[in-house]
C-alpha cells in the first residue's frame, strides 16, 4: 500500500471538497470539506433534508466522490487506498445495518476482512462492552435478526468501538434508546472522540446531546459553518 | 443411427389440431391466451423452420468459417435473451453477457467437442452446432438468473454491502457475499435438472435421440456428458458474469456504485 506522508502541518483529518445532490436533483452542498483537530467530539446539526447523513457518507468515503482529497494524520488516501481510509474513518450508519448472521460475527466480521487481518478479535473485551451499554443478556450465538432496533443501535455502537478506528463517523447512533441507555453510550462515543489521535464526528437527533459536543457544525444551505 | 419414422408436411398440420385444441380451451375458459399462443406457435415454426434450412445449408457446405460464424451469432442471440431477462441492467451488460457466453460456450464446448467426443472433423455440424447451441440455452437461463440476482443483492441488501465496506472491505471482499449467492442461484436449475434427470423426467436431448433410433445407453452417456457439460458452463459463466458486472459497480477504491444500474425499461 502506497501512503505518501505529508508533514503535519494540517489537521489531523481533512477532506473534500465533496457536492451532492438529492434525488431530484436539487444541490444539498457543492464544494465542501472538513477539516478537524483531534481528541475531539464534533456534532454536526442542520435542518432535516439539509444532507448530513450525504455528508458523512463523503467523509467516510462510500459516496462516489472522485474530486475529494483525503489525509488523516499526515496521509494521504486515494483510489485503492480508500478502504484503507474506511477500516481508519469506519462509518455507524443511521439504520444500525447488520450482516445476515449472528451477533459474534456482527461484531467480529471486521476481523476477518484484510483490514483486521493483523488484529484480533477480543471477546473477553466485546462481552464487556456489551454489558456497558446493557446487552449484557444477548448470547453472541443469537442470529440478529431477532434483535429490536434498540438492541442494533448498540450493538452496531459496540461494534464500531471495538474496532477502535481513528476516526468514528456516527449518524444519530442513539436514535430509538431509552434515554438512560442512550447517556450511556453517548458518554461511551465521547470518551472515544476524546482519546488522543482520536476523533468522533456525529449526528445527533437530539439537540441537548448536542451540547456536549467539543465542537459544533450546521449544515445549511449547502454550506458548512462552525457555531458557537 | 438405425431406423426413424420421417415426418413430412402432413404430419405437421394433423400435430396442428393439437395447438389449435389448446386455442381451443383458451376461448372456452375465457383465458384469453389465444393469440399470444397462436402467435407463440408461427413463431415456433417459422423460427425452427428457419433454423432447419440453415442447418441444412450449413450440413451440406461443411464449411469451418460457416460453423463458426453460426456459433458467434448463436452467442449474440442468447447473449440478448439473457440481459432482457434480467430485471436490472447498467451500461455495457450485453458486452459482458456475450463476452461470458462466448468464453464458456467455447471453453466447455470446445473440451466437449474435441476431448470428450472427439469430434472429427473439429468442426463437424452436425456435433458442434446442437453440443453448443444446448450449453447456450442452458448457460443463458443460469446466467440471466446470476446477473438477477447479482444486481437485487446489491441494491436490496446494499446496506449490508455497504456495511462490510465501511470497515475497510477490499472490493474482492465486499463482492463475495453477492457472487455467491447470485452463483448459487444461477446454477440451482441445472442442479435440480440433474437430480431430476431419469427419475422424473426424460431430457429432451435423451429423448430426441430414441427417437431418432440410438441405443438407449448411448443415448444415455449423452446426455450424462451434456448434464455435466452444461454445469460446467453455468457454473464457469455465472462466476465470470458476475465479476464482469461487479466491475461496473465497484472499483478499486470499493466505492459501491448503484447509481450506475439502471432498471429495465418497460
Amino acid at each position: 500500500m502506497r501512503r505518501v506522508y505529508t508533514p503535519p502541518m494540517s489537521a489531523f483529518l481533512e477532506c473534500g471538497p465533496f457536492s451532492a445532490s438529492d434525488g431530484e436533483g436539487r444541490v444539498l452542498f457543492d464544494g465542501v470539506s472538513v477539516s478537524l483537530e483531534a481528541g475531539q467530539c464534533v456534532g454536526i446539526e442542520g435542518p432535516s433534508g439539509s444532507g448530513k447523513s450525504t455528508l458523512l457518507r463523503h467523509v467516510a468515503a462510500l459516496a462516489w466522490s472522485p474530486d475529494a482529497t483525503r489525509q488523516l494524520d499526515g496521509h494521504s488516501f486515494r483510489g485503492a487506498e480508500l478502504p484503507a481510509w474506511r477500516s481508519r474513518v469506519s462509518l455507524v450508519a443511521q439504520d444500525a445495518p447488520m450482516v445476515i448472521g449472528t451477533v459474534r460475527e456482527n461484531l467480529s466480521f471486521p476481523f476477518t476482512q484484510r483490514a483486521g487481518r493483523e488484529r484480533k478479535f477480543d471477546d473477553v473485551r466485546a462481552a464487556a462492552m456489551m454489558t456497558q451499554v446493557g446487552l449484557e443478556k444477548l448470547p453472541f450465538d443469537r442470529e440478529v435478526r431477532t434483535l429490536s432496533g434498540g438492541e442494533r443501535h448498540r450493538l452496531a455502537l459496540v461494534r464500531a468501538l471495538l474496532w477502535n478506528p481513528m476516526v468514528v463517523v456516527a449518524d444519530e447512533p442513539m436514535s430509538g434508546l431509552d434515554p438512560g441507555i442512550a447517556e450511556v453510550c453517548f458518554d461511551l462515543l465521547l470518551q472515544f472522540g476524546r482519546r488522543p489521535g482520536r476523533l468522533l464526528v456525529c449526528v445527533l437527533h437530539d439537540p441537548r446531546m448536542n451540547t456536549r459536543t467539543d465542537r459544533h457544525l450546521r449544515l445549511a444551505h449547502g454550506q458548512l459553518k462552525a457555531t458557537a | 443411427m438405425s431406423h426413424f419414422i420421417e415426418l413430412g408436411p402432413q404430419q405437421l398440420v394433423i400435430a396442428t389440431v393439437l395447438i389449435v385444441a389448446a386455442g381451443v380451451v383458451s376461448m372456452v375458459l375465457r383465458l384469453g391466451v389465444e393469440r399470444r399462443l397462436g402467435i407463440a406457435a408461427l413463431r415456433t415454426v417459422i423460427q425452427l423452420g428457419l433454423l432447419g434450412l440453415i442447418l441444412e445449408q450449413i450440413f451440406a457446405l461443411e464449411n469451418p468459417l460457416l460453423v463458426v460464424c453460426l456459433l458467434l451469432l448463436m452467442t449474440v442471440f442468447a447473449a440478448r435473451e439473457a440481459v432482457t431477462r434480467a430485471s436490472r441492467g447498467y451500461r455495457g451488460i450485453l458486452v459482458d453477457a456475450w463476452l461470458t457466453m462466448a468464453a464458456t460456450c467455447f471453453v466447455v464446448g470446445g473440451v466437449v467437442t474435441q476431448v470428450v467426443v472427439g469430434v472429427e472433423p473439429w468442426y463437424d455440424p452436425q456435433y458442434v452446432i446442437p453440443l453448443l447451441g444446448m450449453i447456450l440455452g442452458n448457460s443463458l437461463t443460469g446466467i440471466s438468473l446470476c446477473l438477477d440476482r447479482f444486481m437485487d443483492h446489491l441494491e436490496v441488501r446494499s446496506a449490508e454491502v455497504e456495511l462490510r465496506i465501511a470497515f475497510g472491505a477490499t472490493r474482492h471482499e465486499a463482492l463475495a457475499a453477492p457472487l455467491r449467492d447470485a452463483v448459487r442461484t444461477g446454477m440451482i436449475p441445472i442442479i435440480n435438472s440433474m437430480a431430476a434427470a431419469g427419475i422424473v423426467s426424460l431430457p429432451g436431448m435423451m429423448t430426441g435421440q430414441i427417437l431418432a433410433g440410438s441405443p438407449p445407453l448411448q443415448a444415455v452417456a449423452y446426455q450424462i456428458v451434456v448434464m455435466f457439460m452444461i454445469a460446467a458452463a453455468v457454473a464457469l459463466g455465472a462466476m465470470l458474469v458476475v465479476v464482469l458486472a461487479g466491475r461496473h459497480f465497484m472499483g478499486v477504491d470499493a466505492t459501491l456504485r448503484l447509481d450506475r444500474m439502471t432498471a429495465k425499461k418497460n
